[in-house]
């Protein structure tokens, strides 16, 4: 049996992938202070070029690196003697070797592939959704941006040497980088591609003067413009972070019924003045409003507007009376549990004849919401329990003739 | 080049005798009234080593015989303002360096000035300006380098500014 290959773990790709080079590229374009890009205006492109010439086109000649006139050159002749000075003869011309940067000044409407069909009118789109939060009021704003306008910058990179190696050489370098047709440059974090478009040799052929070789080599920038006074920040939908300030801790308590469907009991104790309390939430099913126990009747004793958050007594309950506000917040009277199944709620009533303790219900009894006994609130397993799926028992003898209430949910 | 014609034209008017004795008036006044100096740096070909494919030769890598100061009316033409890329990066070119020389003084002096050699003017006491030959005025044929028909008497040599990295001095 021949030896088996050893299985090699090499990582051929090193970098992030997917999602996560997606996020990065982002993030490159965001690294400032902001969630927006920043501007990307002629003068940004110019300088990309700058740095990838000198980054790129790092050409030696005779142990010694070509210079490169750190500035794009302009008209302005002071400009181009400062930025030329320090490689300059004592006559301030500058010394051989040396390469040059010169940008046509027209820039041409982009030819980029990616940009090149223009969506009219500048309009806005959606760039990001960024929360904000004032002190008081948690929101978010929508940044939108225009599409980047494409913009073609054509450059001029000239070597001037009096060595046929350094042409050599230069050359070398450039066709190397742009063996693909284009190369790219880092412009504010975005990738701008750079395409060679010729060689020119333009060296002066004069046999009375002075000899050196010319060659112009021409670049297309295919960049972009992106402008920050062209963004639009406008305020999305805000949330009010409501806070209620209860003066007993234990005023408010939840109740959960068969451990799935969430019904609310706010509990206050009566001031003896007050006439409304709020339980800080919309009440979508009012179910029992109590007080010391003793079940109150909507429209006589209290009143509620639906969808509301108040109930309203027609006078002040007696100081330390113990108010109990049973109450669901959905906003029909159909209950969805946390499983998803709907679940309804019925209330009936029975009188006690003296004959049997046990009831029946018309649905099938899921849980009971509340139970009293002409009124009075009674607790499940102290004076009733659910027998079996549609009965009720009374665990004490009432009165004949006591009217008995159950709202169970079923 | 042994065999040696004798030059008998212009006999009843002008012989060598004469022809001696305006070129010796000449560099009486060249040499002594003016006596414009310059120093002559003949490149050694044979000693120094150039690419094998370009035959060119890296900054302070030509090897030069000794220096030879000599004598020449100079006459520097106007620095001509000058750019080399659709105005941008401008340059002040020297003017050319235009020399005549008598060819009786070269042959004294035991020296040629050939194609590419250098020649230093000093134009202050700090500053020597450096050219090289662009032609070396070898043809000599011409009624301007003869007297009056007679017989070529000096060479008119004109050189192009050298660059730093070209020449800067031994």
């Amino acid at each position: 049996m021949a030896r088996p290959k050893k299985k090699n773990d090499i990582s051929v790709y090193h970098g992030n992938e997917l999602v996560e080079r997606r996020q990065e590229l982002l993030d490159k374009i965001t690294k400032g202070d902001s969630f927006l890009p920043d501007s990307v205006l002629h003068d940004d492109l110019d300088l990309g070029m700058l740095d990838f010439v000198k980054n790129n086109f790092k050409t030696v000649s005779g142990g010694e690196e070509i210079p490169v006139i750190p500035k794009i050159l302009t008209l302005q002749r002071w400009g181009e003697f400062t930025n030329t000075w320090d490689i300059s003869d004592l006559d301030g011309n500058i010394k051989l070797p040396f390469i040059s940067v010169v940008r046509r000044p027209d820039v041409q409407p982009g030819t980029n592939p990616s940009l090149q069909r223009t969506i009219p009118d500048r309009q806005q789109f959606h760039y990001a959704s960024v929360p904000t939060w004032n002190g008081t009021q948690m929101g978010a704003d929508i940044y939108r941006i225009p599409q980047p306008v494409a913009v073609d910058i054509t450059y001029e990179v000239t070597i001037l040497c009096t060595r046929f190696r350094d042409l050599n050489k230069f050359n070398q370098i450039v066709l190397q980088k742009f063996s693909s047709r284009q190369a790219y440059t880092t412009v504010k974090g975005h990738y701008v591609p750079i395409v060679l478009d010729s060689i020119e040799d333009n060296t002066p052929v004069d046999i009375e003067s002075r000899r050196f070789y010319l060659q112009n080599y021409k670049f297309t920038l295919l960049g972009f413009l992106i402008d920050e006074e062209e963004f639009d920040i406008k305020p999305a939908v805000s949330r009010l972070f409501l806070m209620n300030e209860f003066i007993n801790s234990n005023n408010y308590e939840k109740k959960f019924m068969t451990k799935n469907v969430e019904i609310t009991i706010a509990k206050y104790t009566s001031n003896g003045t007050d006439t409304v309390f709020s339980v800080g939430e919309s009440i979508g099913i009012l179910f029992t409003v109590e007080i010391n126990g003793i079940v109150q009747t909507r429209d006589v004793d209290f009143f509620h507007v639906g969808y509301t958050s108040k109930i309203s007594f027609s006078s002040p309950p007696r100081e330390n009376s113990q108010i109990s506000i049973k109450y669901y917040k959905g906003k029909s009277n159909v209950y969805i549990d946390s499983s998803g199944n709907p679940r309804q709620v019925s209330t009936e009533t029975f009188t006690y004849d003296g004959t049997s303790l046990e009831f029946t219900t018309l649905n099938t009894i899921d849980s009971v919401v509340s139970f009293d006994l002409n009124g009075l609130t009674q607790q499940e397993g102290e004076s009733f329990e659910v027998s079996g799926r549609t009965n009720l028992r009374l665990l004490g003898t009432p009165r004949v003739g006591t009217i008995i209430g159950v709202t169970y949910l079923h | 080049m042994n065999k040696k014609v004798p030059i008998t034209r212009l006999s009843k008017f002008f012989s060598n005798e004469d022809f001696d004795l305006n070129v010796q008036i000449g560099e009486e006044y060249l040499h002594g009234d003016l006596n414009m100096k310059l120093i002559l740096y003949r490149v050694d070909s044979d000693s120094t080593d150039t690419d094998a494919v370009y035959a060119e030769v890296g900054k302070d890598q030509i090897k030069f015989y000794p220096p030879v100061e000599f004598n020449a009316l100079v006459r520097v033409e106007s620095p001509k303002n000058n750019n080399y890329k659709n105005g941008m990066v401008r340059y002040n070119e020297p003017g050319n360096l235009i020399l005549s020389v008598y060819l009786k003084q070269l042959k004294d002096l035991g020296i040629d000035l050939k194609y590419g050699d250098f020649i230093g003017y000093p134009e202050t006491e700090e500053k020597v300006r450096y050219y090289t030959v662009s032609n070396d005025g070898k043809v000599t044929s011409d009624n301007k380098h003869n007297m009056f028909g007679f017989k070529p008497y000096y060479r008119t040599i004109t050189c192009v500014p050298a660059q730093e990295v070209e020449f800067r001095g031994v």
